[in-house]
């Protein structure tokens, strides 16, 4: 078995892992990434992309309110070019309560979270589309996050102060030493789920950032992390609905939050207290409460196109926990559809503050702690709670730098929406494109796939948007696939020149004399690029793996014209291309089962 | 009442122009009313016949042997071999005339781009000696722009030198930056399946310097005399002896065949001693064009082909006018009413033909609560009783998702039958993909069920008009 040897290794690489190794590295200590998929492939690239002002929580969770307004103020200056400055309004619809609105004022001024009452006029003038009956509105400084992009940009920091991220390596085991009263964490075993292979890792210390799966990583060690999992179904339209974040002023409930990202609206969430984040299903009858919500925002919001849905889920540790709700009456829409053996409960309750478990004083054993509950938008707090934990441990004092250090790319100023036709028109690239629906060019694909193992399209998408308009795939994976297959079987690429994540963006960047600043010392480039040859999945199974990638994120969705969308797509992939027909013999990649597994139960019993 | 039409043909697609083109040979008045142009040119203008079986995981060898194992309601059982051959026999014809040959996909090569259609001796056919044909049915195996074998049974003579029952070794060769061609990946997974067969990229660079690789202004491009002159440059020196050469379907929008037998002459004239020599006919294909996504130039052509034979007949083909309303009496269809740019327009006929498609066609609409419609008379249909019943978990399930079976159930004259199983209306028909009882897009057998229901369709109007 290979071995290495590190400092600190984090486990996860989500928003928070990744930010935990950017803060590590930047402390200087030598740091090593594991996570088991590709990063953001959990609940990080699994969420509506809200930068909360912590408007939201200001009556429910005062903690979590301060913590989200101070990291909101910090993370546009260290990810400027991952947040959309849209603005937010929190906006009164007719069937709200009456003395929220005040007591949301108030709270929002003693916890100072920037509040300005705008009449409702002014508001619909900004928003034609918004429900023209909202009594009182609200503007904060809510903004709209690129957290596949937020998390790259962070990952390429860290990687930029020395740490090394091994996505697609799986931790199998934590090795325990020492006896009764001096337990320790000392190393762990990880299996690249590529090649199959076994890496020990030994460690001074561990840090668990594994979200929803941390209890699961805390039980290697043997202690108990009780995590809450809340789900969260969410909808995205075809076109952007407004193009401020609409948030319901009042406690918060589903699908009361619409934000826009990219070229997208994103109506959100429901919150169903679930076993497993594995099998995450979509329920009809959360579709169906996201758009009668989602109409009080924006009447008419559920006649238009829905392209996709997809459900995350809520990393939330309380070590007290909360009851759970009464079981919901008979007729109770919720009733349907849940597992009967589990009595249902809602986490809408649990904080959504960070929790920070230092497990040598909770369960007296070294060497690991465990980082959890908060928000996209507080990973950067729970990062330096995690490692000025880690220097406790440790015995060192090195303050954190992250609050001060600008991600690569923050050069670019905030993301607007007309960001990459403009430089597609700029630069006349329309011919380059791979991907009509979100731009995407030839060039921006094969530097993703240059820069990040692509064990199937999944994560060439998350890196470039690729497939997530409205054909949702039907031309551009074809395209991609026959890319991929031509960078595999390519020559060894030349050293890889010095790569800004912010160019996976930018259709223009491989069009342009400058490609960015010098380069850095020669280790370092190389370990930003990968060698496709090896890390490009067999081309077959790529295509069969995101066609039912896809299909998994529309199924729920697919009535109207998007049903008529996907009639296209079978027509493209059944008839002309007879991709159900082609030589892929029993190979399945490290995620095939995952995609068919986290279909929708509701059509799954034909 | 002379001005009155004998048969209004809703939707444009194959199976309208297909059986307003049957009606109007036999003598009828017919006109073709239309929202937009049809899905023709989303396809790779083969003609399917039935490439699959419900659940069945090998293709099918020879549809006329297997349409036992249909279920009992599907159109071809209504139909049977024999009306089926002759409704293909009349599209051979009918493209043979416009200069658009097709052939079969399989078996022989008697039909080769290079030949000339008047040649081929269809005109004056006995369809009985065709129906003795022991080869009636053989599917052939063409390649896909991935490199899968697909299952046709009728294809462009442009198409048909892909066959893959001919042992010849293959050079794929594709158009440099062209977004839609992968020659080395079709190549790989031929070679996966067994074939001799590699791949070559040819430089664009020479034929033209925008950077437009669209499969539409390439073929525009190589309707040019000097465009095609390099391109055949460019084919004979990437060949060798013995290959055949498969290219992007893009070699022309109105012009392709000239091309593809300057092609092949070019590679004979190199190789006199390799070119074969299988039949009468002289030298066999060696070039031929491999479908691409959509927009399809093999369907464009097609599309073509059949309106420009319209227009001979004085069919008229209305794009652009989507059929908002009707008005019946009893079991009598009076009118229809189209959108136009000013005002409704009222269209009076004896007869009227729901050729609209399915749901990629438009004629069938699946809504959020589940309720599946047909979209011009709201007719009954055969479909899944609530949205939960219309998907399955896996994307590429073979047995296909339920709603897409959602359809009109006809009956053996192809008039839409209510739930008691009695006509709905005495003078309005159905044909193609808007029947129920077939996923055409699963079973690849999407142009034969629009070519063999159009056709009886229309020959059901005909007789009716006879009595």
């Amino acid at each position: 078995m290979k071995r290495m040897q590190t400092e600190i290794l984090v486990i996860g690489g989500g928003a928070t892992g990744t930010g935990v190794a950017w803060d590590a590295a930047l402390r200087g200590f030598r740091t090593v990434l594991v996570e088991k998929r590709d990063l953001t492939h959990g609940t990080t690239g699994r969420y509506h992309g809200l930068l909360h002002s912590g408007a939201r929580y200001v009556l429910k969770d005062a903690a979590s309110a301060v913590e989200c307004i101070s990291e909101n103020r910090i993370l546009r200056r260290t990810h400027t070019h991952c947040i959309e400055d849209t603005s937010g309004f929190f906006v009164v619809a007719p069937e709200d309560e009456d003395d929220y609105p005040d007591r949301f004022a108030a709270a929002c001024r003693r916890l100072d979270v920037p509040c300005t009452e705008i009449p409702p006029g002014a508001a619909l003038r900004r928003e034609p589309l918004l429900n023209p009956r909202i009594s009182r509105v609200f503007e904060l400084p809510d903004a709209a996050a690129d957290s596949f992009l937020a998390t790259h940009a962070t990952a390429q920091g860290a990687r930029q102060a020395g740490a090394t991220l091994l996505p697609y390596h799986e931790l199998t085991r934590l090795h325990l030493s020492g006896g009764d009263g001096n337990r320790a964490v000392s190393a762990a075993t990880v299996l690249d789920t590529v090649s199959g292979r076994e890496l020990r890792i030994d460690a001074d210390l561990v840090i668990n950032a594994a979200g929803a799966w941390s209890g699961w990583v805390a039980a290697l060690a043997g202690v108990e992390v009780k995590m809450i999992l809340g789900k969260g179904v969410m909808l995205a339209t075809n076109a952007r609905l407004t193009n401020t974040v609409i948030n319901r002023c009042k406690m918060p409930g589903d699908g009361d939050i619409l934000v826009p990202i990219h070229t997208v609206s994103v109506i959100g969430t429901t919150d169903v207290q679930v076993a497993d984040p594995e099998n995450l299903s979509i329920e009809q009858w959360e579709v169906d409460l996201m758009l009668t919500e989602g109409d009080k925002l924006v009447p008419g919001l559920s006649r238009s196109r829905i392209l996709r849905a997809w459900a995350g889920v809520r990393p939330l540790y309380q070590e007290t926990q909360p009851a759970g709700e009464p079981a919901p009456a008979a007729g109770d829409p919720r009733s349907n559809g849940l597992p009967a053996q589990d009595s249902p409960q809602y986490s809408r309750d649990a904080t959504r503050a960070l929790a920070l478990l230092n497990h040598r004083q909770r369960d007296g054993l070294r060497g690991l702690i465990t980082i959890t509950g908060g928000k996209w938008t507080t990973f950067r707090l729970m990062a330096e709670s995690a490692v000025d934990a880690a220097c406790g441990q440790l015995g060192v004092s090195r303050p954190c730098r992250t609050a001060h250090t600008p991600v690569p790319g923050v050069e670019q100023g905030h993301y607007w929406l007309g960001h990459r036709l403009n430089e597609v028109e700029e630069e006349n690239l329309q011919s380059e494109l791979i991907c009509e629906c979100e731009l995407v060019t030839r060039s921006m694909l094969e530097g993703a796939a240059q820069r990040n193992p692509t064990v199937t399209l999944d994560d060439l998408r998350r890196d470039v948007r690729l497939g997530m308009g409205p054909c949702q795939g039907g031309f551009c994976t074809y395209r991609a696939v026959g890319i991929l297959h031509s960078l595999r079987a390519g020559k060894a690429l030349p050293a890889a020149a010095e790569w800004n994540v912010a160019h996976m963006q930018s259709p223009a960047h491989h069009h342009r004399d400058d490609t960015g600043p010098a380069p850095a010392d020669d280790s370092r480039r190389r370990s930003a690029a990968v060698d496709p040859r090896a890390s490009v999945s067999q081309p077959n199974l790529l295509l069969r793996d995101f066609l039912q990638e896809r299909w998994k994120g529309v199924a729920p969705i697919l009535w109207g014209q998007q049903l008529r969308q996907e009639r296209l797509d079978e027509l493209i992939y059944l008839s002309i291309l007879n991709a159900d027909h082609l030589p892929v013999d029993d190979e399945e990649s490290p995620l095939s089962s995952f995609f068919r597994s986290d279909s929708s139960p509701s059509t799954s019993n034909l | 009442m002379a001005g009155v039409l004998d048969l209004l043909v809703i939707g444009a697609g194959l199976t309208g122009l297909f059986a307003a083109y049957t009606a109007a040979r036999a003598g009828l008045r017919v006109r073709v009313v239309a929202r937009g142009a049809g899905s023709t040119h989303w396809h790779a203008g083969t003609i399917d016949l039935l490439g699959y079986l419900p659940n069945g995981q090998d293709a099918v060898a020879n549809w006329a042997q297997a349409l036992p194992e249909l279920p009992p309601a599907h159109p071809y059982r209504l139909l049977g071999v024999d009306a089926i051959a002759q409704a293909l026999d009349q599209f051979q014809r009918l493209v043979a005339a416009a200069g658009l040959p097709y052939v079969r996909a399989g078996g022989g090569m008697a039909f080769t781009a290079s030949s000339p259609p008047e040649d081929r001796n269809l005109q004056e056919n006995d369809p009985a000696e065709q129906f003795d044909d022991p080869r009636l049915g053989q599917n052939g195996a063409l390649i896909s722009p991935v490199g899968a074998a697909r299952p046709v049974y009728l294809a462009p003579a442009a198409q048909q030198a892909g066959n893959l029952e001919d042992d010849r070794p293959l050079l794929i060769a594709g158009l440099d930056g062209m977004p839609d061609f992968y020659p080395a990946l079709i190549a790989e997974n031929l070679q996966r399946q067994g074939r001799l067969a590699r791949s070559a990229s040819l430089p664009l660079d020479q034929l033209t310097e925008r950077r437009d690789r669209s499969p539409l202004h390439l073929a525009r491009l190589l309707d040019r005399p000097a465009a095609q002159a390099l391109l055949t440059e460019m084919v004979v020196n990437a060949a060798a002896p013995g290959e055949r050469v498969g290219l992007p379907a893009v070699l022309g929008l109105n012009d392709h065949a000239r091309l593809l037998e300057k092609i092949d002459r070019a590679l004979a004239a190199r190789d006199p001693d390799t070119a074969q020599t299988p039949d009468r006919r002289g030298a066999c294909a060696a070039v031929f064009e491999i479908p691409t996504l959509p927009p399809s130039l093999p369907g464009l052509r097609l599309d073509t082909a059949l309106r420009a034979r319209l227009d001979r007949l004085g069919v008229r083909v209305e794009i652009g006018m989507e059929v908002c309303g009707f008005h019946a009496t009893g079991r009598r269809i009076h009118w229809i009413e189209t959108e136009t740019g000013s005002r409704p327009l009222r269209h009076t006929a004896r007869n009227y033909l729901l050729a609209t498609g399915g749901i990629l066609g438009g004629g069938i609409h699946g809504d959020r609560c589940g309720h599946v419609k047909e979209t011009v008379f709201d007719l009954p249909l055969t479909a899944p009783q609530t949205r939960a019943q219309w998907l399955r978990p896996l994307f590429l399930d073979k047995r296909g998702h339920p709603v897409f079976r959602a359809g009109v159930s006809v009956d053996h004259r192809f008039l839409p039958l209510d739930r008691s199983g009695a006509p709905v209306y005495d003078n309005l028909w159905a044909a193609g993909a808007v029947l129920a009882h077939t996923d055409p897009i699963r079973e690849r057998s999407r142009e034969g069920i629009a070519i063999s229901t159009g056709c009886a369709a229309a020959n059901a109007v005909v007789r009716g008009q006879q009595l």
